[in-house]
Protein backbone atom coordinates (compact mmCIF):
# COMPACT_ATOMS: atom_id res chain seq x y z
CA UNK A 1 0.00 0.00 0.00
CA UNK A 2 3.36 2.24 0.43
CA UNK A 3 4.82 1.77 -2.75
CA UNK A 4 3.19 4.45 -5.05
CA UNK A 5 3.48 6.80 -2.42
CA UNK A 6 7.61 5.78 -1.25
CA UNK A 7 8.31 5.88 -4.96
CA UNK A 8 6.95 9.52 -5.35
CA UNK A 9 8.33 10.63 -2.64
CA UNK A 10 12.04 9.18 -3.21
CA UNK A 11 11.94 10.59 -6.61
CA UNK A 12 10.76 13.70 -5.54
CA UNK A 13 12.27 14.50 -2.36
CA UNK A 14 14.60 12.06 -0.64
CA UNK A 15 16.81 11.33 -4.32
CA UNK A 16 17.06 15.13 -4.24
CA UNK A 17 17.72 16.15 -1.13
CA UNK A 18 20.88 14.20 -1.39
CA UNK A 19 21.76 15.06 -4.03
CA UNK A 20 21.38 18.71 -2.74
CA UNK A 21 24.40 18.13 -0.31
CA UNK A 22 26.22 16.71 -2.61
CA UNK A 23 25.77 19.69 -4.40
CA UNK A 24 26.39 21.86 -2.06
CA UNK A 25 30.04 21.02 -2.03
CA UNK A 26 30.64 21.68 -5.79
CA UNK A 27 31.25 24.66 -7.90
CA UNK A 28 28.74 23.38 -10.40
CA UNK A 29 26.87 26.37 -12.07
CA UNK A 30 23.97 24.50 -12.35
CA UNK A 31 23.98 23.87 -16.31
CA UNK A 32 27.47 22.55 -17.55
CA UNK A 33 28.68 18.77 -17.61
CA UNK A 34 31.53 18.86 -15.12
CA UNK A 35 32.25 20.17 -11.86
CA UNK A 36 34.50 20.95 -8.80
CA UNK A 37 34.38 19.39 -5.87
CA UNK A 38 35.21 22.52 -3.85
CA UNK A 39 34.95 20.65 -0.44
CA UNK A 40 33.31 23.38 2.85
CA UNK A 41 34.43 26.76 0.61
CA UNK A 42 30.71 27.45 0.02
CA UNK A 43 29.71 27.21 3.64
CA UNK A 44 33.04 29.50 4.75
CA UNK A 45 32.06 31.66 1.93
CA UNK A 46 29.00 32.18 3.43
CA UNK A 47 29.93 32.74 6.65
CA UNK A 48 32.80 34.93 5.47
CA UNK A 49 30.93 37.41 3.32
CA UNK A 50 27.89 38.20 4.89
CA UNK A 51 25.66 38.00 1.30
CA UNK A 52 22.97 36.84 3.12
CA UNK A 53 22.82 39.33 6.29
CA UNK A 54 20.01 41.50 4.06
CA UNK A 55 17.87 38.54 3.13
CA UNK A 56 17.78 37.41 6.54
CA UNK A 57 16.74 40.70 8.07
CA UNK A 58 14.39 40.76 5.67
CA UNK A 59 13.29 37.62 6.40
CA UNK A 60 13.01 38.42 9.71
CA UNK A 61 11.01 41.48 10.01
CA UNK A 62 8.37 39.92 7.66
CA UNK A 63 8.02 36.84 9.86
CA UNK A 64 8.25 38.89 13.26
CA UNK A 65 5.55 40.98 11.71
CA UNK A 66 3.33 38.46 10.53
CA UNK A 67 3.90 36.14 13.78
CA UNK A 68 2.72 38.95 16.31
CA UNK A 69 -0.14 40.93 13.54
CA UNK A 70 -1.51 37.62 12.15
CA UNK A 71 -2.02 36.03 15.54
CA UNK A 72 -3.31 39.60 17.57
CA UNK A 73 -5.50 39.85 15.13
CA UNK A 74 -7.21 36.54 15.07
CA UNK A 75 -7.14 36.28 18.66
CA UNK A 76 -9.18 39.51 18.86
CA UNK A 77 -11.28 38.17 16.02
CA UNK A 78 -11.82 34.70 17.33
CA UNK A 79 -12.92 35.99 21.43
CA UNK A 80 -15.83 37.74 19.49
CA UNK A 81 -17.07 35.18 17.10
CA UNK A 82 -16.76 31.76 18.88
CA UNK A 83 -19.83 31.39 19.95
CA UNK A 84 -21.30 29.13 16.84
CA UNK A 85 -23.97 31.13 15.19
CA UNK A 86 -25.14 31.19 11.81
CA UNK A 87 -23.33 34.84 11.80
CA UNK A 88 -20.16 33.82 13.59
CA UNK A 89 -19.63 30.77 11.07
CA UNK A 90 -20.24 33.40 8.12
CA UNK A 91 -17.96 35.78 9.38
CA UNK A 92 -15.31 33.25 9.81
CA UNK A 93 -15.90 32.03 6.24
CA UNK A 94 -15.36 36.27 5.20
CA UNK A 95 -12.12 36.19 6.79
CA UNK A 96 -10.94 32.53 5.30
CA UNK A 97 -11.43 33.88 2.17
CA UNK A 98 -8.51 35.50 0.88
CA UNK A 99 -6.33 32.37 1.86
CA UNK A 100 -8.05 30.48 -1.16
CA UNK A 101 -6.28 32.95 -3.45
CA UNK A 102 -2.44 32.33 -4.72
CA UNK A 103 -0.08 34.50 -3.29
CA UNK A 104 0.79 35.44 -7.10
CA UNK A 105 -2.38 36.94 -7.56
CA UNK A 106 -2.53 38.42 -3.65
CA UNK A 107 0.33 40.01 -4.67
CA UNK A 108 -0.41 41.37 -7.90
CA UNK A 109 -3.79 42.64 -6.59
CA UNK A 110 -2.27 44.61 -3.35
CA UNK A 111 0.36 46.25 -5.89
CA UNK A 112 -2.61 47.52 -7.92
CA UNK A 113 -4.77 48.48 -4.47
CA UNK A 114 -1.48 50.20 -3.10
CA UNK A 115 -0.76 51.92 -6.51
CA UNK A 116 -4.19 53.25 -7.73
CA UNK A 117 -6.63 52.54 -5.22
CA UNK A 118 -5.48 53.54 -2.17
CA UNK A 119 -2.91 56.27 -2.82
CA UNK A 120 -5.57 58.13 -4.49
CA UNK A 121 -8.39 57.33 -2.22
CA UNK A 122 -6.56 57.88 1.45
CA UNK A 123 -3.33 59.47 -0.17
CA UNK A 124 -1.38 56.49 1.52
CA UNK A 125 1.90 56.11 -0.59
CA UNK A 126 2.44 52.69 -1.85
CA UNK A 127 4.49 51.01 0.78
CA UNK A 128 6.66 48.39 -1.71
CA UNK A 129 8.32 51.74 -3.47
CA UNK A 130 10.00 52.48 -0.63
CA UNK A 131 12.65 50.65 1.15
CA UNK A 132 12.11 51.45 4.75
CA UNK A 133 8.27 50.24 4.41
CA UNK A 134 8.81 47.67 1.75
CA UNK A 135 8.45 44.24 4.08
CA UNK A 136 5.80 45.99 5.72
CA UNK A 137 3.68 46.32 2.74
CA UNK A 138 4.77 42.36 1.78
CA UNK A 139 3.48 41.93 5.59
CA UNK A 140 -0.03 43.04 5.07
CA UNK A 141 -0.75 40.86 2.15
CA UNK A 142 0.59 37.79 3.61
CA UNK A 143 -1.76 38.99 6.81
CA UNK A 144 -4.70 39.50 4.55
CA UNK A 145 -4.16 36.00 3.22
CA UNK A 146 -3.61 34.18 6.46
CA UNK A 147 -4.99 35.52 9.14
CA UNK A 148 -8.05 33.53 8.35
CA UNK A 149 -6.92 30.50 8.67
CA UNK A 150 -5.70 31.27 12.30
CA UNK A 151 -9.31 32.10 13.52
CA UNK A 152 -10.45 29.04 12.07
CA UNK A 153 -7.66 27.40 14.49
CA UNK A 154 -8.74 29.75 17.44
CA UNK A 155 -11.50 29.67 17.46
CA UNK A 156 -11.99 25.78 17.50
CA UNK A 157 -9.77 25.64 20.11
CA UNK A 158 -12.06 28.07 22.03
CA UNK A 159 -15.66 25.69 21.70
CA UNK A 160 -13.71 23.52 23.62
CA UNK A 161 -13.10 25.59 26.32
CA UNK A 162 -16.09 24.63 29.16
CA UNK A 163 -18.19 26.86 29.54
CA UNK A 164 -18.56 25.87 33.70
CA UNK A 165 -15.00 27.04 34.20
CA UNK A 166 -16.56 30.73 32.84
CA UNK A 167 -19.76 30.44 34.81
CA UNK A 168 -17.20 29.76 38.23
CA UNK A 169 -15.24 32.64 37.42
CA UNK A 170 -18.42 34.67 37.21
CA UNK A 171 -19.07 33.68 40.70
CA UNK A 172 -15.64 34.62 41.86
CA UNK A 173 -16.55 37.84 40.97
CA UNK A 174 -13.54 37.92 37.96
CA UNK A 175 -13.75 40.73 35.63
CA UNK A 176 -13.86 39.96 31.69
CA UNK A 177 -10.05 40.67 31.48
CA UNK A 178 -9.02 38.33 34.52
CA UNK A 179 -11.19 35.85 32.57
CA UNK A 180 -9.48 36.57 29.31
CA UNK A 181 -5.91 36.14 30.99
CA UNK A 182 -6.34 33.63 32.96
CA UNK A 183 -8.91 31.07 31.54
CA UNK A 184 -9.01 31.99 27.83
CA UNK A 185 -5.49 32.67 27.41
CA UNK A 186 -4.04 29.59 28.94
CA UNK A 187 -6.66 26.96 26.73
CA UNK A 188 -5.52 28.53 24.07
CA UNK A 189 -1.87 27.85 24.13
CA UNK A 190 -2.27 24.78 22.30
CA UNK A 191 -4.13 26.43 19.20
CA UNK A 192 -1.22 29.34 19.83
CA UNK A 193 1.41 26.68 19.52
CA UNK A 194 -0.28 25.40 16.17
CA UNK A 195 -0.60 29.07 14.72
CA UNK A 196 2.67 30.08 15.54
CA UNK A 197 4.09 27.70 14.06
CA UNK A 198 2.37 27.32 11.28
CA UNK A 199 3.08 31.41 10.40
CA UNK A 200 6.67 31.24 11.11
CA UNK A 201 7.40 28.05 8.59
CA UNK A 202 4.97 30.01 6.00
CA UNK A 203 7.41 33.52 7.04
CA UNK A 204 10.60 31.85 6.93
CA UNK A 205 9.90 30.08 3.43
CA UNK A 206 8.89 33.79 2.29
CA UNK A 207 8.99 33.52 -2.12
CA UNK A 208 6.23 34.03 -3.91
CA UNK A 209 5.16 37.65 -2.35
CA UNK A 210 8.26 38.68 -3.16
CA UNK A 211 9.28 37.08 -6.74
CA UNK A 212 5.48 38.62 -7.75
CA UNK A 213 5.15 41.76 -5.92
CA UNK A 214 8.95 43.19 -5.69
CA UNK A 215 11.34 41.15 -7.08
CA UNK A 216 13.31 41.53 -4.13
CA UNK A 217 13.13 45.24 -4.50
CA UNK A 218 13.64 48.08 -4.11
CA UNK A 219 17.12 47.33 -4.57
CA UNK A 220 17.51 44.35 -2.36
CA UNK A 221 14.95 45.59 0.55
CA UNK A 222 12.67 42.71 0.41
CA UNK A 223 14.57 39.79 -1.02
CA UNK A 224 14.48 37.04 0.81
CA UNK A 225 16.13 33.87 1.59
CA UNK A 226 14.37 31.64 -0.58
CA UNK A 227 14.03 34.33 -3.15
CA UNK A 228 17.87 35.02 -2.63
CA UNK A 229 18.38 30.47 -3.17
CA UNK A 230 16.90 30.89 -6.07
CA UNK A 231 18.20 33.41 -7.61
CA UNK A 232 21.75 33.05 -6.79
CA UNK A 233 21.31 29.37 -8.29
CA UNK A 234 19.33 30.48 -11.39
CA UNK A 235 19.81 33.72 -12.22
CA UNK A 236 23.89 33.97 -11.01
CA UNK A 237 24.78 30.90 -12.04
CA UNK A 238 26.17 30.39 -8.57
CA UNK A 239 24.32 26.79 -7.87
CA UNK A 240 26.78 24.74 -5.69
CA UNK A 241 26.43 28.46 -3.67
CA UNK A 242 22.57 28.52 -3.63
CA UNK A 243 22.45 25.08 -2.68
CA UNK A 244 24.70 25.38 0.44
CA UNK A 245 22.77 28.89 1.21
CA UNK A 246 19.42 26.53 1.18
CA UNK A 247 20.80 23.99 3.27
CA UNK A 248 21.78 25.90 5.69
CA UNK A 249 18.25 27.56 5.53
CA UNK A 250 16.62 24.07 6.38
CA UNK A 251 19.06 23.83 9.42
CA UNK A 252 17.95 27.27 10.65
CA UNK A 253 13.90 26.43 9.86
CA UNK A 254 14.23 23.36 11.69
CA UNK A 255 15.86 25.04 14.83
CA UNK A 256 13.87 28.17 14.95
CA UNK A 257 10.63 26.01 14.52
CA UNK A 258 11.69 23.18 17.06
CA UNK A 259 12.25 25.88 19.83
CA UNK A 260 9.71 28.20 19.35
CA UNK A 261 7.42 24.71 19.44
CA UNK A 262 9.05 23.37 22.58
CA UNK A 263 8.85 27.04 24.44
CA UNK A 264 4.76 26.81 23.62
CA UNK A 265 4.71 23.05 24.65
CA UNK A 266 6.49 23.66 27.73
CA UNK A 267 3.37 25.98 28.93
CA UNK A 268 0.24 23.97 27.64
CA UNK A 269 -1.88 23.08 30.80
CA UNK A 270 -3.63 19.84 30.68
CA UNK A 271 -6.86 19.23 30.71
CA UNK B 1 -24.81 46.55 35.53
CA UNK B 2 -22.10 43.76 34.63
CA UNK B 3 -24.03 42.47 32.11
CA UNK B 4 -25.11 45.86 30.29
CA UNK B 5 -20.78 46.83 30.07
CA UNK B 6 -20.34 43.14 29.06
CA UNK B 7 -23.15 43.53 26.15
CA UNK B 8 -21.82 47.58 25.34
CA UNK B 9 -18.40 45.80 25.13
CA UNK B 10 -19.52 42.95 22.85
CA UNK B 11 -21.08 45.84 20.98
CA UNK B 12 -17.94 47.47 20.50
CA UNK B 13 -15.85 44.32 19.64
CA UNK B 14 -18.48 43.18 16.76
CA UNK B 15 -18.16 46.17 15.14
CA UNK B 16 -14.30 46.30 15.28
CA UNK B 17 -14.59 42.99 13.67
CA UNK B 18 -17.12 43.99 11.37
CA UNK B 19 -14.78 46.98 10.24
CA UNK B 20 -12.27 44.21 9.99
CA UNK B 21 -14.15 42.29 7.62
CA UNK B 22 -14.99 44.80 5.44
CA UNK B 23 -11.63 45.30 4.99
CA UNK B 24 -10.52 42.08 4.22
CA UNK B 25 -13.24 41.63 1.67
CA UNK B 26 -12.50 45.08 0.09
CA UNK B 27 -9.81 44.08 -2.27
CA UNK B 28 -12.85 41.68 -3.35
CA UNK B 29 -14.30 44.22 -4.31
CA UNK B 30 -12.14 46.52 -6.25
CA UNK B 31 -11.43 43.61 -7.98
CA UNK B 32 -15.49 42.80 -9.31
CA UNK B 33 -15.94 46.46 -9.50
CA UNK B 34 -12.82 47.38 -11.91
CA UNK B 35 -12.90 44.22 -13.65
CA UNK B 36 -16.53 45.13 -14.91
CA UNK B 37 -15.88 48.87 -15.48
CA UNK B 38 -14.77 50.66 -18.88
CA UNK B 39 -11.90 53.16 -18.38
CA UNK B 40 -13.63 56.17 -18.42
CA UNK B 41 -16.59 55.08 -16.32
CA UNK B 42 -13.72 53.94 -13.64
CA UNK B 43 -12.55 58.00 -13.87
CA UNK B 44 -16.02 58.74 -13.84
CA UNK B 45 -17.42 57.10 -10.83
CA UNK B 46 -14.34 55.74 -8.99
CA UNK B 47 -15.64 52.38 -6.57
CA UNK B 48 -19.52 52.93 -7.38
CA UNK B 49 -21.03 49.82 -8.24
CA UNK B 50 -21.39 49.45 -11.80
CA UNK B 51 -24.15 50.49 -13.82
CA UNK B 52 -24.19 47.88 -16.79
CA UNK B 53 -22.76 45.25 -17.37
CA UNK B 54 -19.41 45.53 -19.20
CA UNK B 55 -17.48 42.01 -20.26
CA UNK B 56 -14.72 44.31 -22.76
CA UNK B 57 -11.86 43.91 -20.14
CA UNK B 58 -12.32 39.98 -20.08
CA UNK B 59 -12.41 39.38 -23.89
CA UNK B 60 -9.08 41.78 -23.43
CA UNK B 61 -7.55 40.10 -20.71
CA UNK B 62 -7.73 36.74 -22.45
CA UNK B 63 -6.53 37.51 -25.54
CA UNK B 64 -4.09 39.20 -24.37
CA UNK B 65 -2.60 36.65 -21.66
CA UNK B 66 -2.58 32.93 -23.31
CA UNK B 67 -4.95 32.76 -20.47
CA UNK B 68 -7.35 29.98 -21.75
CA UNK B 69 -4.39 27.48 -22.56
CA UNK B 70 -3.16 28.39 -19.53
CA UNK B 71 -6.51 27.80 -17.61
CA UNK B 72 -7.25 24.56 -19.35
CA UNK B 73 -3.59 23.89 -18.60
CA UNK B 74 -3.91 24.85 -14.66
CA UNK B 75 -7.38 22.61 -14.65
CA UNK B 76 -6.29 19.26 -15.85
CA UNK B 77 -2.65 19.80 -13.53
CA UNK B 78 -5.11 20.41 -10.48
CA UNK B 79 -7.41 17.49 -11.19
CA UNK B 80 -4.58 14.86 -11.28
CA UNK B 81 -2.54 16.06 -8.82
CA UNK B 82 -5.84 16.24 -6.32
CA UNK B 83 -7.24 12.48 -7.60
CA UNK B 84 -3.31 11.19 -7.67
CA UNK B 85 -2.87 12.59 -4.06
CA UNK B 86 -5.86 11.46 -1.97
CA UNK B 87 -5.80 7.86 -3.68
CA UNK B 88 -1.61 7.14 -2.71
CA UNK B 89 -1.63 9.25 0.17
CA UNK B 90 -4.16 7.66 1.72
CA UNK B 91 -3.54 3.85 0.77
CA UNK B 92 0.04 4.90 2.39
CA UNK B 93 -1.09 6.77 5.55
CA UNK B 94 -3.69 3.95 6.61
CA UNK B 95 -0.78 1.67 6.16
CA UNK B 96 1.08 3.40 7.69
CA UNK B 97 -1.45 3.90 10.90
CA UNK B 98 -2.34 0.45 10.91
CA UNK B 99 1.17 -0.95 10.95
CA UNK B 100 2.74 1.19 13.87
CA UNK B 101 4.83 -0.97 15.73
CA UNK B 102 6.91 -1.94 12.43
CA UNK B 103 10.19 -0.54 12.24
CA UNK B 104 9.73 0.10 8.28
CA UNK B 105 6.28 2.33 8.66
CA UNK B 106 7.24 3.60 12.17
CA UNK B 107 10.29 5.28 10.38
CA UNK B 108 8.17 6.17 7.00
CA UNK B 109 5.81 8.39 9.57
CA UNK B 110 8.51 10.03 10.73
CA UNK B 111 10.34 10.69 7.37
CA UNK B 112 7.33 12.26 6.13
CA UNK B 113 6.63 14.20 9.52
CA UNK B 114 10.20 15.84 8.49
CA UNK B 115 9.65 16.71 5.19
CA UNK B 116 6.66 18.55 5.91
CA UNK B 117 9.44 21.83 6.99
CA UNK B 118 11.17 21.44 3.88
CA UNK B 119 11.53 24.15 1.83
CA UNK B 120 11.29 23.40 -1.85
CA UNK B 121 14.82 25.34 -2.22
CA UNK B 122 16.91 22.83 -1.10
CA UNK B 123 15.69 20.05 -3.21
CA UNK B 124 14.96 22.13 -6.05
CA UNK B 125 18.33 22.37 -8.28
CA UNK B 126 18.64 18.67 -8.13
CA UNK B 127 15.24 18.37 -8.71
CA UNK B 128 15.70 20.47 -11.89
CA UNK B 129 18.80 19.08 -13.34
CA UNK B 130 17.06 15.21 -12.59
CA UNK B 131 14.03 16.48 -14.26
CA UNK B 132 16.05 17.72 -17.26
CA UNK B 133 17.98 14.70 -17.45
CA UNK B 134 15.15 12.18 -17.82
CA UNK B 135 13.25 14.34 -20.13
CA UNK B 136 10.37 15.64 -17.15
CA UNK B 137 11.27 19.52 -17.41
CA UNK B 138 8.73 21.88 -18.82
CA UNK B 139 6.40 19.21 -19.39
CA UNK B 140 2.91 18.40 -17.49
CA UNK B 141 3.30 15.25 -15.88
CA UNK B 142 6.78 16.32 -14.60
CA UNK B 143 4.99 19.48 -12.77
CA UNK B 144 2.56 17.20 -11.82
CA UNK B 145 5.36 14.85 -10.19
CA UNK B 146 6.93 17.74 -8.97
CA UNK B 147 3.65 19.01 -7.18
CA UNK B 148 2.15 15.88 -5.77
CA UNK B 149 5.99 14.79 -4.94
CA UNK B 150 5.90 17.87 -2.54
CA UNK B 151 2.64 17.79 -1.23
CA UNK B 152 2.62 13.97 -0.27
CA UNK B 153 4.07 14.33 3.18
CA UNK B 154 1.79 17.05 4.41
CA UNK B 155 -1.26 14.54 2.59
CA UNK B 156 0.22 11.93 4.72
CA UNK B 157 -0.02 13.35 7.82
CA UNK B 158 -3.56 15.00 7.76
CA UNK B 159 -4.26 11.63 6.82
CA UNK B 160 -2.34 9.52 9.70
CA UNK B 161 -3.94 12.05 12.26
CA UNK B 162 -7.30 10.99 10.92
CA UNK B 163 -7.02 7.61 10.70
CA UNK B 164 -5.71 7.54 13.92
CA UNK B 165 -9.27 8.16 14.99
CA UNK B 166 -10.89 5.69 13.10
CA UNK B 167 -11.92 1.71 15.20
CA UNK B 168 -9.96 -0.68 13.38
CA UNK B 169 -13.06 -2.85 14.20
CA UNK B 170 -14.78 -2.57 11.24
CA UNK B 171 -11.76 -3.58 8.65
CA UNK B 172 -10.86 -6.38 10.95
CA UNK B 173 -14.81 -8.25 10.32
CA UNK B 174 -13.81 -7.01 6.91
CA UNK B 175 -10.83 -9.43 7.33
CA UNK B 176 -12.39 -12.59 9.08
CA UNK B 177 -14.96 -11.88 6.11
CA UNK B 178 -11.97 -13.07 4.21
CA UNK B 179 -11.36 -9.42 2.22
CA UNK B 180 -7.92 -8.56 0.93
CA UNK B 181 -5.55 -5.77 1.55
CA UNK B 182 -7.15 -3.89 -1.59
CA UNK B 183 -11.03 -4.64 -0.91
CA UNK B 184 -11.07 -4.14 2.44
CA UNK B 185 -9.25 -0.66 1.99
CA UNK B 186 -11.33 0.24 -0.74
CA UNK B 187 -14.83 -1.32 0.69
CA UNK B 188 -14.24 -0.22 4.49
CA UNK B 189 -11.36 2.42 4.78
CA UNK B 190 -12.16 4.83 2.18
CA UNK B 191 -15.85 5.43 3.00
CA UNK B 192 -14.51 5.83 6.76
CA UNK B 193 -12.62 8.46 5.26
CA UNK B 194 -14.43 10.72 3.49
CA UNK B 195 -14.64 13.81 6.22
CA UNK B 196 -10.62 13.88 5.88
CA UNK B 197 -10.78 12.79 1.82
CA UNK B 198 -13.17 16.11 1.62
CA UNK B 199 -10.87 18.61 3.46
CA UNK B 200 -7.99 17.54 1.86
CA UNK B 201 -9.75 17.64 -1.56
CA UNK B 202 -10.01 21.00 -1.32
CA UNK B 203 -6.48 22.24 0.28
CA UNK B 204 -4.55 20.11 -2.51
CA UNK B 205 -7.08 21.69 -4.67
CA UNK B 206 -5.91 24.98 -3.25
CA UNK B 207 -1.94 23.91 -3.40
CA UNK B 208 -2.13 23.01 -6.86
CA UNK B 209 -4.16 25.17 -8.65
CA UNK B 210 -2.04 27.71 -6.80
CA UNK B 211 1.36 26.51 -6.63
CA UNK B 212 4.02 29.05 -7.86
CA UNK B 213 7.56 27.99 -6.65
CA UNK B 214 7.57 24.49 -7.83
CA UNK B 215 6.28 25.64 -11.26
CA UNK B 216 8.78 28.35 -11.47
CA UNK B 217 11.27 25.81 -11.42
CA UNK B 218 10.19 22.78 -13.59
CA UNK B 219 7.48 24.36 -15.76
CA UNK B 220 8.66 28.15 -17.30
CA UNK B 221 8.39 27.66 -20.99
CA UNK B 222 5.55 28.67 -23.12
CA UNK B 223 3.87 25.82 -23.93
CA UNK B 224 3.45 24.58 -19.90
CA UNK B 225 2.24 27.75 -18.50
CA UNK B 226 0.01 27.49 -15.59
CA UNK B 227 -2.39 30.33 -14.80
CA UNK B 228 -0.25 31.43 -12.16
CA UNK B 229 2.96 31.76 -14.00
CA UNK B 230 0.82 32.95 -16.80
CA UNK B 231 -0.18 35.99 -14.90
CA UNK B 232 3.67 36.82 -13.39
CA UNK B 233 4.55 36.69 -16.71
CA UNK B 234 2.12 38.92 -18.23
CA UNK B 235 2.62 41.33 -15.40
CA UNK B 236 6.10 41.43 -15.28
CA UNK B 237 6.65 42.43 -18.37
CA UNK B 238 4.02 44.75 -19.27
CA UNK B 239 2.47 47.28 -16.36
CA UNK B 240 -0.88 45.94 -17.69
CA UNK B 241 -4.12 48.46 -17.61
CA UNK B 242 -5.80 47.56 -14.31
CA UNK B 243 -9.34 46.83 -15.46
CA UNK B 244 -7.69 44.12 -17.80
CA UNK B 245 -5.33 42.87 -14.86
CA UNK B 246 -8.59 42.27 -12.83
CA UNK B 247 -10.40 40.69 -14.90
CA UNK B 248 -7.80 37.87 -15.61
CA UNK B 249 -7.69 38.00 -11.66
CA UNK B 250 -11.49 37.13 -11.44
CA UNK B 251 -10.78 34.66 -13.84
CA UNK B 252 -7.62 33.18 -12.11
CA UNK B 253 -9.63 32.95 -9.08
CA UNK B 254 -13.04 32.21 -9.42
CA UNK B 255 -13.10 28.39 -9.93
CA UNK B 256 -11.34 28.20 -6.77
CA UNK B 257 -13.49 30.88 -4.74
CA UNK B 258 -16.53 29.30 -5.86
CA UNK B 259 -15.38 25.38 -4.65
CA UNK B 260 -14.15 27.10 -1.60
CA UNK B 261 -17.74 28.87 -0.89
CA UNK B 262 -19.62 25.61 -2.15
CA UNK B 263 -17.27 23.53 0.51
CA UNK B 264 -16.48 25.72 3.03
CA UNK B 265 -18.26 23.94 5.66
CA UNK B 266 -16.27 20.72 5.38
CA UNK B 267 -12.90 22.32 5.31
CA UNK B 268 -13.27 23.91 8.24
CA UNK B 269 -14.65 21.04 9.99
CA UNK B 270 -11.55 18.82 8.79
CA UNK B 271 -8.86 21.71 9.54
CA UNK B 272 -9.66 21.85 12.96
CA UNK B 273 -10.09 18.41 13.49
CA UNK B 274 -6.83 17.66 11.98
CA UNK B 275 -5.23 20.46 13.67
CA UNK B 276 -6.57 21.16 17.36
CA UNK B 277 -6.21 17.66 18.28
CA UNK B 278 -2.16 17.66 18.15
Amino acid sequence: MTVPAVILFALVVVYPFVGGIYYSFTDWDGVAKSWNWVGLRNYLRLFQTPVILTPLRNTLIFTGVNLVLCNALALFVSVGISRTNRLNSGIRAVFFLPFTISLVVASYMWTYLYSSGIYPLLGIRNPLGNPATANLGLSMISIWRNMGYCIVIYVAALQTIPESLYEAAEIEGASGWTRFSRITLPMLVPALTINVTLILGWGLKEFDTVMAATGGGPGDATTSVAFYVFKTTFVWGKAGFGQAIAIVMLIGIVLATSLVTKFFRSREVEN
Amino acid sequence: MSKRRFEAGSVLRYSVIALLAAIVLAPFYVQVIFALKTRAEVVETGLALPTRLYLGNFAEALSNTGLVSAFLRTTLVTVVCVAVLQVIASMCAWAVVRNERSRYFGSLYYLFLAAIMLPFQVVMLPLYSLFRGIGLLNTVPGLIVGICGFQLAYNVFIMSSFIKTVPISMEEAARIDGAGVLTTYRKVVVPLLEPIMVTSLILNTLSAWNDFQVTVVLAFKDGVRTLQYALYMFFGQYSAQIHQAFAAFLIAVLPIVVLYLALQKFLISGLTAGSVKG
